[in-house]
């Protein structure tokens, strides 16, 4: 038989992005420790809902920790305190019966608060739109094979590749910066045939754009490392900062 | 032209400029520390290197120039970084509590800068832009000794000496994270690579730290000795 906890949770609260928002203090009982931290917060709904108060709004879409949609700071920790996880997939038996558990919205200004814990991601589709594509026309997607490339670099494009562009980096960075996103797709592009011929343009691109969006810069302490939940390497950020250097002063257009 | 000062307006254009000036500070704090060390050898020998100094003016001067020059870049530049870092979360968190294992320089990496530069600006005043004969410079056998005479005579006191080993620890800690630091921004580092350049970056930490606190150390040990 499972055990079965009781919490205290401190919750964001915040009526619409103008709102000034607070934390509020809720009770939940007898959660099942295999329940995923979500669905914990999904009982906590249900009983609001029944008593007629508004449900905390969260982000959430396939539950299986691939889609990038859940996002929670909780008890100081992006995705909580497992390693390597989503917030989905962080469940109830890695907390203690009776815990008070702090659960915030990411904060970052190119990340404003929606509504309670959902905040507008949409800074990091802008990054995209700005360079995070490879322009010349592929057609549909190719065979597997079609193109061989040396080991290695398949499982470095990979890596990087395996960004779910949550924004945890920018959520635990000591300075909201969004240099492992920035990274991530770059080191993706950049170790195949294809994206690598538009590599400079492509990192500079994305740079000036993430840096109109108003995050801030990197100061090598690799919190966004710890706190991604695909292990996304800092390495892809020294990438990024190699591609970076001269591109400007390079590029013919 | 303007494509570089465009570049450089970026996030990690900026970063790369602070990055590479750092780098030519520790090239000079490094060869500041070896002629430095050669007062343990005793007044001739230090004397001598500051005459040698001395002979290298006017051409010296450009050179001084030049290292002031990378020195306000590196500063004014951190200093619009770190401005731009404030101002991207304006709403911090309740709790706040690191995944990862950042380390206690990295955290405290404006802190320590500034200290070095209040240090720095004291330093100049202290010990170059003096007399470098005379009153302060007589040690307790009545004779002049010259800049050798005036540094022993500074840090003869436990006071003075206390401060520069407070700012030496922080050019120590500064400089832990800085090395690390520069090869992952101008983009060197790889993960296979990643313990070995931490290991160098906190030795050369602690050398710097340690080699510059020796001197005031020296003369303080040497004076209890003497009494």
């Amino acid at each position: 038989m499972d055990k079965k906890l009781n919490l205290k949770l401190m919750i964001w609260r915040q009526k619409g992005p103008k709102d000034k928002g607070a934390f509020e203090i809720y009770k939940v009982k007898d959660i099942d420790t295999s329940m995923s931290f979500l669905e914990m917060l999904d009982v906590l709904n249900e009983e609001l809902t029944h008593e007629g108060k508004e449900p905390i709004a969260f982000d959430h879409d396939c539950r299986e920790g691939i889609c990038g949609a859940c996002a929670a700071v909780v008890n100081g920790k992006a995705h909580g305190k497992l390693k390597g996880t989503t917030l989905c997939q962080l469940h109830m038996r890695h907390f203690e019966n009776n815990e008070t558990i702090v659960i915030e919205p990411w904060r970052a200004k190119a990340f404003p608060v929606i509504k309670d814990l959902i905040v507008d991601r949409s800074a990091f589709d802008r990054i995209i739109s700005a360079g995070g594509y490879i322009s010349a026309k592929t057609g549909s997607a190719p065979d597997a094979n079609a193109i061989p490339i040396p080991k290695e670099n398949v499982d470095l494009a990979m890596d990087a590749a395996a960004c779910i562009g949550c924004g945890a980096c920018v959520a635990a960075c000591p300075n909201a910066s969004a240099m492992l996103f920035v990274g991530a797709k770059v080191s993706h592009l950049i170790h195949l045939p294809q994206g690598k011929v538009e590599g400079k343009s492509r990192a500079y691109d994305m740079v000036r754009q993430m840096d109109k969006e108003g995050f801030g810069n990197c100061s090598n302490e690799y919190e966004c490392e710890a706190a991604c939940p695909k292990n996304i390497s800092v390495s892809t950020i020294a990438r990024l900062n190699r591609e970076f250097m001269f591109s400007k002063l390079t590029r013919k257009t | 032209m303007v494509k570089a000062l465009q570049h450089y307006q970026t996030s990690i254009g900026r970063k790369q400029i602070v990055a590479t000036t750092g780098l030519l500070l520790i090239l000079f704090i490094t060869g500041h520390l070896a002629g430095n060390l050669l007062i343990l050898g005793g007044p001739d020998l230090y004397n001598s290197y500051a005459k040698f100094l001395t002979g290298l003016r006017p051409g010296l001067y450009f050179i001084e120039a030049l290292l002031g020059l990378v020195f306000l870049i590196h500063i004014w530049v951190t200093y619009l970084l770190v401005i731009t870092n404030i101002r991207s979360r304006p709403i911090g968190y309740r709790l706040n509590s690191p995944k990862g294992d950042r380390s206690l320089a990295a955290q405290i990496m404006p802190f320590t800068g500034s200290i070095i530069f209040a240090f720095l600006i004291f330093h100049l005043w202290d010990f170059t832009f003096t007399p470098h004969s005379g009153a302060a410079s007589i040690l307790r056998d009545g004779k002049d000794y010259g800049l050798y005479g005036l540094v022993y005579n500074a840090f003869s006191d436990p006071l003075h000496s206390t401060f520069y080993i407070i700012a030496m620890v922080c050019i120590g800690f500064h400089l832990s994270h800085g090395i690390e630091s520069f090869c992952q921004t101008l983009g060197f580092k790889h993960p296979k690579h990643t313990q070995a350049i931490r290991l160098v970056s906190n030795l050369f930490g602690v050398m710097i730290g340690w080699g510059y606190s020796m001197i005031p150390v020296y003369v303080l040990i040497k004076n209890m000795v003497n009494n």
